[in-house]
């Protein structure tokens, strides 16, 4: 006996021919009632985070895995690796103490196995299970890790063709830590495009940060936070292609149709200025 | 696990595309077996409903371990049906859904089948449906093959293809699973083909008859 759970059968959108936006299948006034994506609020993304490990049974590790090869997916998506000359394809990949820097440690090993260079920079390491495995991971892929962080910008502009901001995440609270300070003013500076993963580090997660860093890429991961508003960047990438229906829904996220089979989506640039979705 | 069965589920999209999945809104049967051939299974089928298709999944044994009840809760809370019992018949199978993924078992099988096991392998032997097997197909031994046994038509290697698949006569064979590191590459002397770009699985040809690579 089949056990589909009636209750929870949703509603089926259909895609519309449309890049990027959603209708209602049979909507009369479709031309006002577009559901747009909805931009999250730190609260919100730290509970469907909490729902998925608990509600949805996924582990922590699973998902940064997919949310991690997502992000590699969209950064090889806007700097192909023909076109990153420095040094044979040199990145660097700054990765944080929490788990965007958990994020970062898989999007540098799948930037590898796609041809790329990374180096990690890694000043802060939490003495858990997972992160000890994710870096050691790492270095059986054989990429190097800085011991410090290159005291000028132009060190890093003239060695890498760009730079993985995996520092903070949608937990971040300011201000930024003592010994991340320096990394921060540094990549304020440096001129190769940087690619922030979930949230342009040091950003307040909802309201931005005019001052901080100025991402070139961001990736998006789950939904984009409110701050993402801000995002002045060249190219915004949802990804993270794991939110059950139920969950979407639950948080009227409205989130874009991924392409096919894509893990990455990218989010057109009409939510800039104002702040209106 | 999780990279192995998504690599599955885009191998078989790339196959067995969405759209043309008319049987029953893009139905597939998923079958699960009782180790980690079953665990890329459920993987595969959460993925594979991610992408538009409508997996059910059969999962007659599951291992009481933490890693698989996950797995099946993941299942669960994306709305995929589970079956209480096989379909008896064949054609059952062949009308209700467009493809079955074969996830029953992979490279730790050692014959004979488990009795609880038979009749499945021997209903899908007669399935009309395309067969997409996930790194062994099911019951063959993993170096000699099963000239009697499951032919199906599609073979997701993961990691890298077993001698058995010099023995594959389907009509698409698959690489996935790409998280080898380079010096463990160099070790087993793999020399695994360039998966495209950022492609997660990488169709191998020419493997076959032979047994010449």
């Amino acid at each position: 006996m089949d056990r589909i759970n009636v209750s929870r059968l949703s509603f089926r959108r259909k895609v519309s021919h449309k890049k990027d936006k959603h209708r209602h299948e049979l909507s009369d006034n479709s031309s006002e009632d577009i559901p747009r994506i909805k931009y999250i609020s730190q609260t919100e993304a730290q509970n469907i985070d909490q729902e998925l490990f608990t509600e949805y049974a996924f582990s922590v590790d699973q998902l940064m895995e997919l949310a991690g090869y997502s992000c590699a997916v969209a950064i090889a998506k806007c700097y192909p690796i023909e076109e990153m000359t420095k040094d044979n394809h040199a990145v660097l990949v700054c990765c944080g103490p929490g788990n965007n820097g958990g994020d970062g440690l898989v999007c540098a090993r799948h930037l590898k196995m796609f041809g790329y260079k990374p180096t990690i920079f890694y000043p802060k390491r939490p003495s858990k299970p997972l992160f000890d495995a994710l870096y050691q991971q790492c270095e059986g892929m054989d990429m190097p890790v800085l011991s410090f962080f290159p005291s000028e910008a132009h060190l890093i502009t003239d060695s890498y063709n760009f730079v993985v901001d995996a520092l903070f995440g949608f937990s971040f609270k300011a201000p930024v830590r003592p010994e991340f300070e320096p990394v921060m003013e540094t990549l304020k500076k440096i001129e190769a495009p940087i690619c922030s993963i979930d949230v342009p580090s040091g950003w307040d997660v909802e309201k931005g940060d005019p001052n901080g860093l100025q991402p070139e890429l961001l990736i998006s991961l789950t939904a984009p936070k409110q701050c993402a508003r801000l995002f002045k960047g060249k190219h915004h990438y949802l990804g993270g292609r794991f939110v059950p229906r139920t969950l979407e829904q639950k948080y009227e996220l409205n989130l874009p149709p991924y392409p096919g089979t894509d893990c990455v989506v990218e989010l057109k640039q009409d939510t800039q200025e104002d702040g209106t979705a | 696990m999780e990279l192995a069965g998504y690599s599955c589920a885009v191998a078989i999209a790339k196959c067995y595309p969405v759209e043309a999945m008319t049987k029953d809104n893009h139905a597939v049967l998923v079958c699960c077996g009782p180790g980690n051939n079953g665990g890329n299974g459920l993987v595969c089928a959460r993925h594979l409903k991610m992408f538009g298709y409508k997996p059910t999944i059969f999962y007659p044994k599951r291992p009481s371990k933490p890693l698989f009840d996950a797995l099946y809760q993941q299942c669960e809370g994306m709305d995929i049906p589970v079956l209480s019992f096989f379909p008896s018949e064949a054609h059952l199978i062949t009308d209700s859904y467009n493809f079955v993924v074969d996830a029953l078992f992979g490279i730790n099988f050692k014959g004979p089948v488990r009795p609880e096991f038979e009749p499945v392998i021997e209903t899908l032997k007669k399935v009309e449906s395309p067969i997409c097997s996930i790194d062994v197909p099911s019951g063959w031994d993993i170096e000699k093959g099963d000239a009697n046994g499951l032919q199906p038509e599609l073979l997701i290697s993961l990691t890298a293809p077993k001698l058995c698949a010099h023995l594959f006569k389907g009509k698409h064979h698959y690489l996935g699973g790409r998280f080898v590191p380079r010096t463990l590459e160099q070790k087993y002397e793999l020399n695994l083909p360039p998966y495209p770009g950022t492609d997660c699985v990488v169709e191998l040809k020419d493997t076959q008859e032979d047994g010449k690579a």
